[in-house]
C-alpha cells in the first residue's frame, strides 16, 4: 500500500490510504490518488462528498491522520512548521470566495505574498504584483480598488492573482467558476488554459461546472462516499458502464456540456 | 523554470564584462533579491551593442523575467541595442508575457494625497453627513418604537427575553466584583483620611452617596458599554457583511422591529436592576473594608446608612441608568448598522461603538451633576 513509484519528478502528489472521519462518519475513505507534474486534474462530486476534505489534505491546511500525503515529493506527516511553510509558498490556491484580504486594495493582496516572503523593495513587489494583474485580465487600475468594489468575475481575478503570485508549482482551484455568468465563467475557463500554458503548474480544480471539465480537464476524479469512484479523462467517464459515474455525468447537465464539446 | 527540482539556493547574479553582462544563478523570485540591490549601481559598458548572456540561468520565473525586461528596456531607453542569447524556449515564452502584460500596465495612477484644506473640507463633511445618519437612526428607532408601544403584541417577546440573558443575567459575575473591589477602594481610602480625624462613622456616607448617586451607575453602564454595545455591533456589522440585513429587508421584516427594539427594550431593564445590584454589593464591598479598618460593625453601618442616604441619593443613581441604557443601545446598534464590506470594517465599527458610548455616558453623567446640583437635589 504504501509504495511511491521512485520517479517523484513525475507525480506532484501521492495519497496512500487517506482516511479522514468526523466522529462515526467516514468523510474520506482510503484515498489513493496520483496527480501527474504538469497535468489539469479535475476533482469532481456531490455536494458532501468529501471533495473539500481532500482539498484541504492536498493544500496541507490539514495533516492526514489515517494514511500519508506526498505533495511535491515531501511526506507531510514528517514536516515541522517550517518545512510545512515553506512548502506552503510553493502551492498557490484560489479559494472559492476569493479569500481577498477586505482591508488591503487588490495590489496590496496579490503583493501580500511577496511583501511576506522575500525582501524585494516595494517598488518591485508593485511591479511584480501588476505583471500578474495583467495576466489575469485585470487593468492597473483595478488595482487600487478594494475586493468590496469589485464585481464577481474581477474578484475571482485578482484573487487567481494573488494565488499566482509566488509562481507556485501547484495551483489548486476551488469552484472557480462558480458564481460567475456563463460569459464569465467561459473567459475564467480560457484564463486557466492560457496561465497553464504561460507558467506550466499543474493544476487541481474542484469544480461542478460540466462545461468547465470538458473544456479544461486533462483527467477527472468522480469522488463520492469518500471515495475514488472513477477516474480518466472525461470522455472516457462519460462512457463508463459504471451506475453511480453514470448517474453523475448521463444527467441533463452532463449531457448538455458534452454534446457542445463534441459538436 | 520550476522544472529544476533540486534545491540549491543560488542568487540570481549578473556580471559585466568585456563585451557581454553574463547572468547565472536562479532568477526566481526568492533568489532576487541581491540582483535588485545590486542592478542600480551597475556600470554598464560604453558601446552600443550589449548582449546578455543567459546560458547559464537555471531557472526563471515570471518575476525574474520581469526584472530583466525591466533592465532591458532601461537600457533600451538609453539608446543602447541589447541581444539576448541562450534564453531557453520556456524563459523566451515567459519572457515575451511579461512584456506585453508590462507594457499594460506599466503606468498606474497612485491616489495622491488631497491637499489640507480639501482634506479638512471633506471629513468637517463626513462628520456633518455622520451626525445626519445618527439623528435619522434616532428617528428611526423613536418611531419604531412608538408604533410598537401602540401595539405590544408585535414586540419580539422571545428575543427580549434572550437579550436580557445576555446583557442581564450574564453580566452579574463581572459587575458584582467590579463593584464589591470599588466599594473596597472608597471605604479605603475614605477610612485613611477619615481615621485622622476620628470621624470613621462619616465612611458610611462617603461609600453610600458616591456608590449610590454616581458610581455604580457609572460603573455599570462602562461595563454594559464594552460588554454587550460591542456585541450588539459585532453581530449588527457582521449580519450585515453576510447580508442578512439586505435579506431581511427583503424578505419585508424591518431590522428596526427584530433586531434593535429588542435589544433597547432589554437594556432598558437590565440596566437600571444592574445598577441596584451594583449599589448593594458596592456598599457591600464599602462595609467590609470599614469592618476591617475602622472596626465599624454592620449594625452600627446599616443605621448610619438609613440617616446619611435620602431615597432621593438612590432615585438619582437609578435614574440616570434608561438614559445610559439608550445611549448605549443606539450607539451599539447604530455602528453596527455603519458596517460596510469587510471583516476589517466590524473591527472598526466596534472599537467606535465602545469609545462614543463610554464618553457619550460620561458627558451625559457630567451634565446629569450639574443639572441635581442647580435642581438642588
Amino acid at each position: 500500500m504504501n509504495s511511491y513509484t521512485n520517479n517523484n519528478d513525475e507525480f506532484v502528489i501521492q495519497t496512500r490510504g487517506l482516511s479522514v472521519s468526523y466522529g462515526e462518519r467516514k468523510v474520506l475513505n482510503n484515498i489513493d490518488l496520483d496527480v501527474r507534474r504538469g497535468e489539469i486534474l479535475a476533482v469532481v462530486g456531490g455536494s458532501g462528498s468529501g471533495k473539500t476534505t481532500l482539498l484541504r489534505h492536498l493544500i496541507v491546511l490539514t495533516r492526514a491522520s489515517v494514511g500519508s500525503v506526498r505533495v511535491l515529493g515531501q511526506d507531510v506527516s514528517s514536516l515541522n512548521e517550517q518545512a510545512l511553510l515553506a512548502l506552503r509558498r510553493r502551492i498557490g490556491v484560489l479559494f472559492q470566495n476569493g479569500a481577498l484580504f477586505g482591508g488591503m486594495t487588490v495590489l496590496e493582496n496579490v503583493g501580500a505574498p511577496l511583501r511576506e516572503h522575500t525582501k524585494l523593495s516595494d517598488r518591485l513587489i508593485d511591479e511584480l504584483a501588476l505583471v500578474k494583474l495583467a495576466l489575469v485580465g485585470l487593468k492597473a487600475d483595478d488595482g487600487l480598488l478594494y475586493p468590496s468594489q469589485l464585481s464577481g468575475g474581477m474578484r475571482k481575478r485578482a484573487a487567481l492573482a494573488r494565488a499566482i503570485a509566488l509562481d507556485p508549482e501547484l495551483l489548486f482551484l476551488d469552484e472557480p467558476t462558480s458564481g460567475l455568468d456563463p460569459l464569465g465563467a467561459d473567459d475564467l475557463d480560457e484564463l486557466v488554459l492560457s496561465l497553464k500554458a504561460a507558467l506550466g503548474p499543474t493544476i487541481i480544480m474542484v469544480t461542478h461546472d460540466m462545461d468547465s471539465l470538458w473544456r479544461v480537464s486533462d483527467r477527472v476524479i468522480l469522488i463520492g462516499e469518500g471515495r475514488v469512484l472513477g477516474q480518466g479523462p472525461i470522455a472516457e467517464l462519460a462512457r463508463s458502464e459504471v451506475p453511480e459515474v453514470q448517474r453523475f455525468f448521463q444527467g441533463p447537465r452532463g449531457r448538455a456540456a458534452q454534446r457542445q464539446s463534441v459538436g | 523554470m520550476g522544472n529544476n527540482t533540486d534545491n540549491q539556493q543560488t542568487d540570481a547574479v549578473l556580471l559585466v564584462e568585456e563585451n557581454s553582462v553574463r547572468c547565472t544563478g536562479n532568477w526566481t523570485v526568492t533568489d532576487l533579491y541581491a540582483l535588485e540591490q545590486q542592478l542600480p549601481g551597475v556600470q554598464w559598458p560604453e558601446q552600443a551593442m550589449l548582449t546578455f548572456d543567459l546560458h547559464e540561468v537555471q531557472k526563471m520565473d515570471t518575476s525574474g523575467a520581469w526584472l530583466l525586461a525591466r533592465t532591458v528596456r532601461n537600457l533600451e531607453a538609453q539608446g543602447k541595442q541589447v541581444s539576448l542569447d541562450g534564453l531557453s524556449s520556456g524563459a523566451q515564452a515567459l519572457l515575451d508575457l511579461v512584456r506585453e502584460a508590462g507594457g499594460v500596465s506599466r503606468q498606474i495612477t497612485h491616489a495622491k494625497r488631497p491637499p489640507f484644506l480639501f482634506a479638512l473640507g471633506q471629513s468637517s463633511l463626513l462628520t456633518l453627513v455622520r451626525w445626519g445618519d445618527m439623528v435619522a437612526f434616532i428617528g428611526e428607532m423613536g418611531e419604531t418604537a412608538m408604533r410598537l408601544l401602540r401595539h405590544p403584541i408585535r414586540i419580539r417577546w422571545a428575543a427580549v427575553l434572550h437579550e436580557l440573558a445576555q446583557a442581564g443575567h450574564k453580566a452579574l459575575p463581572i459587575i458584582g466584583l467590579l463593584s464589591f473591589l470599588l466599594g473596597i477602594v472608597i471605604g479605603y481610602q475614605s477610612g485613611v483620611q477619615l481615621r485622622n480625624y476620628g470621624a470613621n462613622i462619616f465612611v458610611v456616607d462617603l461609600v453610600g452617596l458616591s456608590m449610590l448617586r454616581e458610581l455604580a451607575p457609572l460603573i455599570t453602564a462602562i461595563i454594559v458599554a464594552g460588554r454587550t454595545g460591542s456585541a450588539y455591533t459585532a453581530e449588527i456589522g457582521t449580519m450585515q457583511v453576510t447580508e442578512e440585513i439586505d435579506a431581511m429587508r427583503s424578505l419585508g421584516i424591518a431590522p428596526m422591529e427584530l433586531l434593535v427594539l429588542p435589544k433597547l427594550i432589554a437594556l432598558l431593564i437590565a440596566l437600571p436592576l444592574l445598577t441596584v445590584y451594583a449599589d448593594i454589593v458596592g456598599v457591600f464591598g464599602g462595609m467590609v473594608m470599614a469592618n476591617l479598618q475602622l472596626d465599624l460593625t454592620f449594625g452600627t453601618f446599616l443605621e448610619r446608612f438609613d440617616d446619611a442616604v435620602s431615597l432621593d441619593s438612590y432615585l438619582v443613581g437609578i435614574g440616570k441608568a434608561p438614559v445610559f441604557a439608550v445611549i448605549v443601545a443606539t450607539v451599539g446598534c447604530y455602528q453596527g448598522f455603519q458596517v460596510s464590506g469587510s471583516a476589517e470594517s466590524v473591527g472598526r465599527r466596534t472599537t467606535l461603538s465602545v469609545v462614543q458610548s463610554i464618553l457619550a455616558v460620561i458627558i451625559v453623567d457630567a451634565a446629569f451633576s450639574i443639572a441635581f446640583s442647580y435642581l438642588g437635589i
